[in-house]
């Protein structure tokens, strides 16, 4: 248990997306932490064996509530949100197109907002974001991205219907923080891996060809392991004197991202190339101008936007996830890859 | 003549509207409308578009649309429709075009006395091969009238991001029309049936659910569908709608008295069947070297048309537009009869009746 927290053990705590690669360990966390009055949003149709392995864990396990529905649902919302003290919301739109992921990301975040305020008990709203958020176009190679660099202004260029979802979605939690005194938090985690997600970060590379084309070379990667996250996000979400603060979760050790391809392969090989960033910059550069030319015909896939978010390189800091949140990572990188790579045996 | 467009509905299929309009150019987007205005702000912010509107009749009122695209959930289509008719706007329905033939009928016969435009999205009947085919069939490539005709419509239940929501809540408004999954995915495979068939259509229509769906807790939702269709005429017709088959079968095979046509949706081509035979064992090799010369054709075409701009991931969509739009311009015929919205949402109709009370 936290010593110095916002909420008592027995204050409910509503977590969205708690089904998901990392809600299950933020559940974890909670109930680890002796919060004995949890409340599990779940989407209909989910296969809970997971969570359900993980509240059996736990004598507050027991307490938990499931709650299934749709948070465009507005009843659904209120139904979850009611005497709610803490909402952490990580439930996330993965929709390909820019209104799907606007509905699943922005429009559900309003309805959980708005139950939230009207039937809950309102000390904390945990926002999990992305650093899909930022823009790191007009930035340096390897430049320090932080809390206080831009955000995406031109999502559609970018081609990231997730991105712009989690833009909007930030923009409507300030909004009702500015209209109606939301108490919010904002947590935007790196590339985050573990055990449930055998797929690589896109700041690795890209599978779109039929073959894997690494792209990151020798990029540090802003990494956070699950449960690392997770843990940052349970702080995020009950200690006192963070309102209205933002935090990017990185872990303090990271990897490049050819040093993090090779561990994977060496796990189960597969065959990749190496491009260069000058040359996936000039492709990206060249598609978009086909694509813009062409009025769509090939869809803006690559483009300086995504090439530079993803592929230019940054160096990270958590240093504010540190100094204000008293954050440590709980899970070496040693430890973190051998739990990673054992879903590839 | 500029059009004003206006488009009710900013979900996914609004972006397609207007990036295809942009296409095509010479002419103006007045309005965006949902009934959730955040949803028609996040689309006016990306495309430039300030005017937008959460209640239909004050945008109507406000901006005086020469034509509205409608891109509602089927549910609202027949009242948005009438609103923007009585309006005197001309009217573009996304597919399905409404829930019942009978509102089809009302509101065709209302856009007739308001001497205005209205179309059904059935995009996919405009694609560069479906415009080919028409060319041969209006040249008698077939030698007559069709005597069979085969559409295959796919669906692949793996994107999750389309089934996930429906199967999910009971109150999604696919599982709300009467007839679920098929109702919103099989009028572009109908609507090429109903291109060959005269008015009066027996129908004997089958539905299942597939395992596969099964495992996903489909609950009462089908998704393998077969029907059997005959008009006053003889002409014959089969249409096959499935989740299962692999790879996916998006085609359309017309049989007619001399030559036959098969036009395969999924990789835009068109093979013309020939009614010619050949000696002894040269009916072995000749043959499939013609179609091979076929296929070749169709390769060195589509990469032609892609080089040259024509071949779109949405080019019947801008197709199909454009026709509209120049219809209205030059008051001439809209780009598909009205017989065929009328039957094409018939026989879906008495498919959805048969299906959910497989007695009759």
């Amino acid at each position: 248990m936290l010593m110095d927290s916002i909420v008592s053990p027995t204050d409910r705590i509503l977590v969205t997306g708690s089904n998901g690669f990392i809600g299950t360990r933020v559940v974890e966390n909670l109930l680890a932490r002796g919060f004995l009055n949890l409340r599990l949003f779940v989407r209909p149709s989910s296969k809970l064996d997971k969570l359900k392995q993980i509240l059996g864990r736990y004598s507050a396990g027991k307490n938990a509530q499931i709650v299934a529905g749709d948070l465009l649902s507005r009843e659904d919302c209120q139904a979850a949100a009611r005497d709610v003290s803490v909402v952490i919301h990580l439930a996330a739109g993965f929709e390909k197109s820019f209104a799907g992921a606007f509905m699943n990301s922005a429009l559900a975040t309003r309805n959980l907002i708005e139950a939230f305020l009207e039937l809950g008990q309102p000390k904390r709203f945990v926002n999990v974001s992305s650093f899909a958020v930022y823009s790191n176009l007009k930035m340096e190679r390897h430049a320090l991205l932080d809390e206080t660099c831009p955000l995406e202004d031109a999502p559609q260029e970018r081609h990231d219907a997730y991105g712009f979802g989690k833009v909007q979605q930030e923009k409507i939690v300030r909004d009702y923080a500015q209209k109606r005194n939301l108490p919010f938090v904002i947590l935007r985690p790196g590339a985050v891996y573990g055990p449930g997600k055998p797929d690589l970060s896109g700041r690795v590379g890209i599978n779109t060809f039929g073959f894997f084309i690494h792209l990151g070379g020798g990029n540090e990667l802003p990494l956070t392991f699950v449960d690392n996250c997770a843990e940052a996000i349970a702080l995020a979400a009950l200690k006192p004197g963070m309102d209205g603060e933002i935090f990017n979760v990185v872990d303090d050790e990271t990897m490049t991202s050819r040093e993090f391809l090779t561990a994977r392969k060496a796990a189960k090989p597969f065959f990749s190339i190496w491009i260069p960033y000058p040359l996936a910059k000039l492709g990206s550069v060249l598609w978009e101008n086909y694509s813009k030319k062409s009025g769509g015909q090939l869809p803006p896939v690559f483009n300086r936007r995504r090439c530079a978010a993803e592929w230019q390189g940054n160096r990270y800091s958590n240093q504010k996830l540190h100094d204000r949140l008293g954050w440590k990572q709980k899970v070496p990188l040693a430890d973190a890859m051998k739990l990673f790579l054992a879903q590839y045996q | 003549m500029t059009l004003r467009l206006a488009i009710i509905g900013c979900g996914k299929i609004a972006d397609q509207h207007l990036l295809a309009f942009r296409r095509i150019g010479g002419g103006e987007v007045v309005a965006l409308c949902d009934r959730e205005l955040l949803m028609a702000n996040q689309l006016g912010d990306r495309f430039g578009i300030t005017a937008c509107f959460a209640d239909a009749a004050e945008m109507l009122r406000t901006t005086k649309p020469d034509v509205v695209h409608i891109t509602t959930p089927p549910q609202g289509h027949f009242t948005l429709a009438k609103l923007c008719l009585e309006a005197g706007a001309h009217v573009y329905l996304e597919k399905p075009f409404t829930v019942t033939a009978a509102e089809a009928e009302e509101l065709i016969s209302l856009a007739e006395n308001k001497k205005l435009k209205i179309t059904a999205g059935h995009n996919y009947q405009f694609t560069l091969e479906m415009l080919e085919m028409r060319r041969l069939v209006a040249q008698d490539f077939l030698g007559g009238k069709a005597v069979h005709v085969e559409s295959h419509w796919p669906y692949d239940l793996s994107d999750a991001s389309y089934v996930g929501p429906i199967l999910g809540s009971k109150t999604h408004w696919v599982r709300q029309l009467p007839g679920q999954l098929f109702h919103n995915l099989i009028s572009h495979g109908i609507a090429k049936l109903a291109e060959f068939l005269g008015d009066e259509v027996k129908i004997t229509a089958h539905a299942h659910q597939s395992p596969r769906l099964h495992s996903l807790n489909g609950q009462e939702v089908q998704d393998e569908l077969r029907v059997l269709l005959r008009d006053e005429n003889g002409t014959t017709a089969t249409f096959c709608f499935s989740t299962q088959i692999k790879p996916g079968q998006n085609f359309l095979r017309i049989c007619g008295p001399k030559n036959s046509l098969f036009v395969d949706n999924s990789s835009g081509t068109l093979l013309r069947l020939e009614n010619k035979s050949y000696k002894s064992y040269l009916t072995f090799f000749v043959p499939p070297l013609k179609l091979a010369r076929q296929h070749f054709h169709n390769a060195r075409i589509n990469v032609f048309n892609f080089l040259n701009g024509k071949l779109h991931q949405d080019s019947g969509m801008k197709e199909l537009i454009e026709q509209f739009h120049r219809s209205i311009k030059t008051q001439g015929a809209p780009p598909i009869p009205y017989r065929e919205i009328i039957l094409t949402a018939r026989i879906m109709d008495e498919i959805f009746a048969q299906i959910k009370n497989p007695a009759k």
